[in-house]
């Protein structure tokens, strides 16, 4: 559809509050976002530390950062928690807003309980968790010898220790999770359950048949979010083990951090930024891609 | 029996989600009252002589905390009322103009949100330095801000999507200026989205923990920044001063939180439908 041009102007000229209006925002987005990452991709070309003018090096950088067996063992953390606490924290999330669903006692208490851990800070949430397995006198400790389990050695084992950061991670990220499928699932009307009741469906069909296929899209958008989030961990790592011991427990984060601020490598760090970016965006592409239709579809 | 077969479980599983969720959060109440010697007793000691001490102790010793309290909280506010007011906006025109444009506009806006905070780290470093912003209030509320407007932006579209346009036009026609209308109409009717936006970055900006951690040193220094210093004491930590710290600190935001779970729900709700 062409419009002729006076129209086109006019269109434009209608817009101009629009773009007013969402200008701020932009300028917010652009300059403290946007513009620092296409510095770092610029940076990412660069040999560079403070106080020293930067020299092209072409994809050294990442010839560097590829070949650095520490960055291949915080890649392999990153997607070992990554797995974990992703698939764990939508199982539970599903779970408990099905129970919440079926109807529980107390309703605004509970939820308040559940939606506590929202409101803590990650230094909080690991001293929390640290105290709790305490090796010597952790309560989950405790409870775990006395099942006749063997302790979590988080300190010591760096298995462990990723094992207590995803834990500790799903606590705090549960509530969102569980808030979007709640959500989804209240949105499911009533009559479908009754209707399949009526034709006497069991409650597992029901859960097969009307719960799941309609909660998919949610747990879609929860489950791509949790991965781009928990996929830039940062604070928990760094304040539970600070990658040790031995740089065993780094993500990629904190390796991008040590690399930066500890070594002042800010060429390898900005490689590895880059890289995280583009994993970030690989991640969303299909979410992105189906956005992008749909924005476009609205305005033609 | 099957009956009360599920009514045992769901009852289980009740209790199970109840001890997950609060547990954590109790035994550092509970501990902050506690003597060394009962912290440290195996098994865990759940009568016990409560003492203030910690307390105590922190506010002897810690003024550091206390600045990092104030220091919290005036960069909480900032960051919210900047959010807030620039996400409104911006939700307003999402929400009642169409052209490609804007469009294109509010694309950028979800692929901001894709980024790393720690991947801007790297050139904000030096650049803040230069332009002498380190260790500054205005640039964690910045910073802040400018991490949840997308957020905040979509969250207030969806809540003025559901005003009437007709009311737009009806106080269009009888003479009114956008900014009337916006004054007047728009921004009391989408009330509950701003608290909803509010409610996410009070949380974050009072917790934040990673650019605290590297664009302050100690004139804007945070709370979260001083309770992680405790607890990486070299000389070995004071649990106890350490779990009054944090329930200082968590204290007042989860009371808002619980207070607040009815906008914290919508607002969700609003920011992942939608994308």
């Amino acid at each position: 559809m062409s419009s002729p041009a006076p129209r086109r102007q006019s269109r434009v000229k209608a817009a101009l509050p629009a773009l007013f209006m969402v200008g701020p925002v932009q300028l917010m987005v652009i300059s403290m976002i946007f513009i620092p990452v296409l510095f770092v991709a610029w940076l990412s070309f660069n040999e560079s530390s403070f106080g020293q003018a930067p020299v092209f090096v072409g994809w050294q950088n990442y010839v560097q950062v590829l070949s650095d067996p520490y960055f291949w063992r915080s890649m392999t953390n990153t997607v070992i928690v990554v797995l974990i606490v992703v698939h764990l924290e939508l199982l539970l999330g599903l779970g408990v807003a099905l129970l919440f669903a079926s109807g529980v006692p107390m309703r605004p208490l509970l939820l308040a309980a559940v939606l506590a851990p929202y409101a803590v800070s990650e230094i909080s949430a690991v001293v929390m968790w640290r105290y709790l397995f305490d090796l010597d006198v952790g309560f989950a400790t405790q409870l775990l010898t006395f099942l006749g389990l063997p302790a979590l050695e988080w300190s010591i084992n760096p298995l462990h220790g990723l094992i207590l950061v995803a834990l500790l991670s799903i606590w705090l990220h549960l509530p969102f999770t569980f808030v979007i499928l709640y959500a989804a699932r209240l949105a499911i009307p009533n009559d479908l359950y009754e209707a399949a009741g009526v034709d006497g469906a069991t409650p597992f069909q029901k859960f097969r048949r009307i719960t799941l296929p309609l909660l998919m899209p949610a747990m879609l958008i929860a489950m791509l979010f949790r991965y781009i989030f928990a996929f830039r961990l940062f604070s928990e790592v760094w304040l539970l083990t600070g990658g040790g011991p031995a740089r065993q427990t780094e993500v990629l984060a904190v390796y991008l951090y040590l690399e930066a601020f500890r070594y002042n490598a800010f060429g390898e760090a900005a490689a590895t930024g880059w890289l995280l970016v583009l994993a970030s965006l690989g991640l969303a592409m299909f979410y992105l891609r189906r956005l992008y239709k749909e924005m476009f579809a609205a305005n033609a | 029996m099957p009956k009360l077969v599920t009514n045992l479980l769901k009852t289980l599983s009740v209790a199970v989600v109840l001890i997950w969720s609060l547990v954590p959060i109790l035994m550092i109440v509970v501990s902050s009252f506690k003597a060394d010697r009962d912290i440290f007793a195996a098994p865990p000691r759940l009568f016990f002589e409560p003492t203030f001490n910690n307390y105590l102790t922190l506010w002897t010793n810690w003024g550091d905390f206390f600045h990092g309290l104030i220091n919290s909280a005036i960069i909480t506010i900032g960051a919210t009322v900047l959010a807030v007011v620039t996400s409104a906006l911006a939700g307003y025109a999402y929400s009642r103009f169409r052209n490609p444009l804007l469009s294109f506009s509010a694309f950028f806006l979800i692929f901001i949100r894709l980024i790393p905070p720690i991947v801007i780290t790297l050139p904000l470093f030096p650049a803040v330095n230069m332009l002498r912003l380190n260790d500054t209030h205005i640039l964690l509320m910045v910073l802040y801000a400018t991490f949840f407007v997308s957020l905040g932006t979509l969250v207030m579209r969806t809540f003025m999507d559901q005003i009437p346009r007709e009311l737009d036009e009806a106080a269009h026609i009888d003479g009114a200026t956008r900014m009337q209308i916006l004054r007047r109409i728009i921004f009391p009717l989408s009330a509950q989205g701003m608290v909803a936006v509010a409610v996410f970055v009070i949380v974050f900006a009072w917790n934040e923990f990673l650019f605290a951690f590297i664009f302050t040193t100690t004139n804007a220094k945070t709370a979260p920044l001083v309770i992680s210093e405790m607890y990486g004491a070299v000389e070995g930590v004071e649990w106890g001063v350490l779990f009054a710290a944090s329930t200082v600190q968590l204290l007042p935001v989860l009371i808002f939180v619980i207070l607040a779970q009815k906008h914290l729900v919508a607002g969700l709700t609003a920011g992942a439908t939608k994308g």
